[in-house]
């Protein structure tokens, strides 16, 4: 008898083994658009290969939906298996939520890990807990109309005042040889205060600065002559030296595509995940180069920003949360890491294959220039939001009305923000 | 209670007619409208939970203590004011040159012309008179400059930027209070005016005693409309300036939506609830003082 069920229990094992494994789906919410969704299809595919029967799929949103869909859906407990973002917006989710998963304990068990740098895991951790997994470094160099440049002597500007003299040049010299008086020298945008505070980030961290308006301790910086610098000349740029488009106060980033990808701006932002499409023939046709940012002051090292950390979080009321904590750690393999560097240009290991990128893709995926970090405030100061916000408000209104005295702007903004920064703390 | 069940019992075929919808009004209608107030009393981060905080009237008083909100909500009311006078205006004033016999000839097309906007989406339509304002290539300006005269600021100057918004509103609505103001031209009681005339009646008299108050129902229509439609403002902000520059066309839609982008579901539907009120509260007033019998 005894036999007679070993055998059935055997056969029933085996019958088992012969059926497909039970489908199970991950679902993947984040912001990167088409070349986002066909990694996430490449990463499905090779998961596919340990996890028999999972398949993940991913659905992209415009990051402003992005942050409503996220925040609701955890906090009615309809969230996603996996979130994907930068390090800052799932900060912000946190915030909202207090639902994304510390993932220190899973890190932890990773034994291939040893190119994730300490401030990798830094800048992954917020108020104690680790919430993502870094997967892709944010770079955002300084670029610069290759054609454009040829025309007026072909060097790359590292210094301000060399930014400036091209500047003027391709306002004003019809670069695109249209005959028309229809290009700028910069490409920016300042609608949102993320806009415009952002594009001040890239030209304060890329010059060789530590904060763009508050640090650690708490002090408002923008008054220290080296920051008032580099804020000055940012204002001017938008104002006084007419270097932007006449309607740049009401640029946000699709405006600032348009701009760029439509062959009226010299010089712009160039972020690692633009080089592909930027590499395009019916976009820019690969006609731009990248370099760090431009210097303000001789004694300073210039730098290619990071910008952030793009990584992968997992809700506490994931539907899947096993197999997603699993799914998060194999974004971390080298198939998925060079999948995520050939569909989205970056990633955080440093021993893939770039030969199949393009030049200007390589410049980013072999990272051989100087890096500055964000100093990320958000994370240490919970109200920078807010005084953000006030900044960006502050800074419009000095952009739309120019002052006649910049200086005696920037002193009034920084009292300003002081006493804000002080009343939102207490 | 017996008088209720035998009206009820008298007027069945009707209330089972009406049943259906009104079950749908409450589904659609009131009750997102009451679970939206209810989402202004809870904390934000536990708005959306099935048990949320509640918080009583802190986010009103949030709201209302924010000085960003009162400049928002006196901008839309002034934009209102401006927007229904140039829109009611200008609709009346061509309703009035087609209803004439100077226009009879090309009516079919002035009026087609005229509506043609309203039924354009309204996206595609702010896009293209985003385009037209544009500081380095849009038709306003090259037109502008072709003429000498100096540039408009549009979109892009915090002096100008609500007037642009004002003309591409009007252009896409004034359409549909036209038409409305046409019919009721239509239907007037043409007798009345002959009857005056006759009665020695000059032409300006006939127009302000005998033509004006047969257009009370239209004019009061289109007056609550177009307040409805001006206090809500909102499509236009998002495509053409994102309420810039330096907030002025930041009007309450806009600035509670970019809370409730922020997640601050609480103060958001505050904001909402407090621009809800401020609508129900002038088109029931601007109901009632253009329904009123003239001498009350």
């Amino acid at each position: 008898m005894g036999t007679v069920r070993n055998l059935l229990v055997a056969a029933v094992a085996v019958a088992a083994s012969l059926l497909p494994a039970k489908a199970q789906q991950l679902t993947v919410w984040h912001d990167l658009g088409d070349n986002g969704v066909k990694w996430f299809e490449a990463l499905s595919a090779e998961f596919a290969r340990t996890k028999p029967g999972v398949t993940v799929r991913s659905q992209s949103f415009p990051t402003d939906q992005w942050f409503g869909r996220v925040i609701s859906a955890l906090n009615t407990d309809t969230a996603p298996d996996l979130v994907f973002n930068n390090y800052e917006r799932v900060i912000r989710v946190q915030t909202q939520t207090n639902k994304i998963m510390d993932l220190t304990a899973l890190t932890a068990a990773i034994a291939d890990k040893s190119f994730l740098s300490e401030d990798d895991l830094r800048v992954a951790t917020f108020k104690g807990r680790q919430i993502i997994i870094p997967i892709q470094r944010v770079q955002m160099a300084f670029g610069v109309r290759k054609s454009w440049l040829d025309k007026n002597g072909g060097k790359f500007p590292e210094t301000w005042d060399e930014v400036k003299t091209l500047a003027a040049a391709f306002r004003d010299k019809d670069p695109d040889g249209n005959g028309q008086a229809d290009t700028f020298g910069l490409a920016l945008q300042a609608a949102k205060p993320r806009d415009l505070i952002h594009m001040l980030d890239l030209f304060t961290f890329g010059s060789g600065l530590r904060h763009t308006l508050i640090d650690p301790e708490g002090k408002i910086t923008i008054d220290q002559p080296a920051h008032a610098q580099v804020l000055e000349e940012f204002l001017k740029t938008y104002s006084t030296y007419k270097f932007v488009a006449p309607d740049t106060i009401n640029h946000s980033f699709n405006e600032m595509y348009q701009v760029i990808e439509g062959g009226r701006g010299g010089m712009f932002r160039v972020g690692d995940w633009n080089v592909r499409k930027w590499d395009g023939a019916n976009v820019l046709n690969g006609d731009f180069v990248s370099g760090p940012w431009p210097k303000f002051a001789a004694d300073r090292q210039n730098a290619v920003v990071i910008g952030g950390m793009r990584g992968v979080a997992v809700p506490e009321n994931s539907p899947n949360k096993a197999l997603a904590q699993e799914f998060a750690a194999f974004m971390l393999t080298k198939a998925a890491q060079q999948a995520s560097l050939e569909n989205v240009g970056a990633g955080v290991r440093k021993d893939l294959d770039v030969s199949k990128l393009s030049p200007r893709s390589q410049y980013f995926a072999k990272a051989e220039h100087r890096l500055a970090a964000y100093d990320f405030p958000e994370s240490i100061h919970p109200f920078y939001p807010e005084l953000e916000a006030a900044f960006h408000r502050k800074l419009l209104a000095g952009i739309s009305n120019p002052p006649a005295d910049w200086k005696a702007f920037i002193a009034e903004t920084a009292r300003e923000m002081r006493e804000l920064a002080a009343k939102l703390k207490g | 209670m017996n008088a209720f069940f035998a009206s009820l019992a008298r007027d069945r075929v009707f209330y089972l007619f009406v049943a259906p919808f009104a079950a749908l009004t409450i589904l659609f209608g009131v009750w997102p409208i009451l679970l939206s107030i209810q989402v202004s009393f809870t904390a934000s981060a536990t708005a959306l939970r099935p048990n949320p905080s509640y918080v009583g009237l802190a986010n009103y008083a949030a709201v209302l203590a924010d000085p960003l909100f009162l400049a928002s909500l006196w901008r839309t009311l002034l934009y209102t004011v401006l927007s229904v006078v140039a829109n009611l205006a200008f609709a009346f004033g061509f309703a009035v040159l087609l209803d004439s016999a100077l226009l009879r000839r090309g009516a079919l097309f002035f009026r087609l012309a005229i509506f043609l906007p309203v039924i354009t989406p309204d996206v595609a339509g702010y896009v293209v008179w985003r385009w037209l304002y544009d500081r380095s290539f849009g038709a306003i300006n090259a037109a502008l400059k072709m003429l000498g005269l100096p540039a408009f600021g549009g979109l892009s100057s915090a002096d100008t930027a609500m007037l642009s918004l004002l003309i591409a509103e009007l252009w896409h609505h004034a359409g549909f209070y036209m038409i409305i103001f046409l019919a009721n031209l239509a239907i007037r009681d043409r007798a009345l005016e002959e009857a005056a005339q006759i009665d020695g009646a000059t032409a300006w008299q006939r127009w302000r005693y005998v033509i004006l108050p047969q257009l009370r129902p239209a004019l009061v229509i289109n007056t609550v409309y177009a307040l409805i439609q001006f206090l809500k403002t909102f499509t236009v902000v998002v495509v053409m300036t994102k309420g810039g520059p330096n907030d002025q066309t930041n009007f309450v839609s806009y600035y509670a939506y970019q809370l409730f982008d922020q997640a601050r579901y609480g103060e958001a539907t505050a904001m909402a609830t407090i621009l809800f009120a401020i609508v129900i509260g002038l088109s029931l007033t601007a109901y009632r003082i253009g329904d009123r019998e003239p001498g009350q």
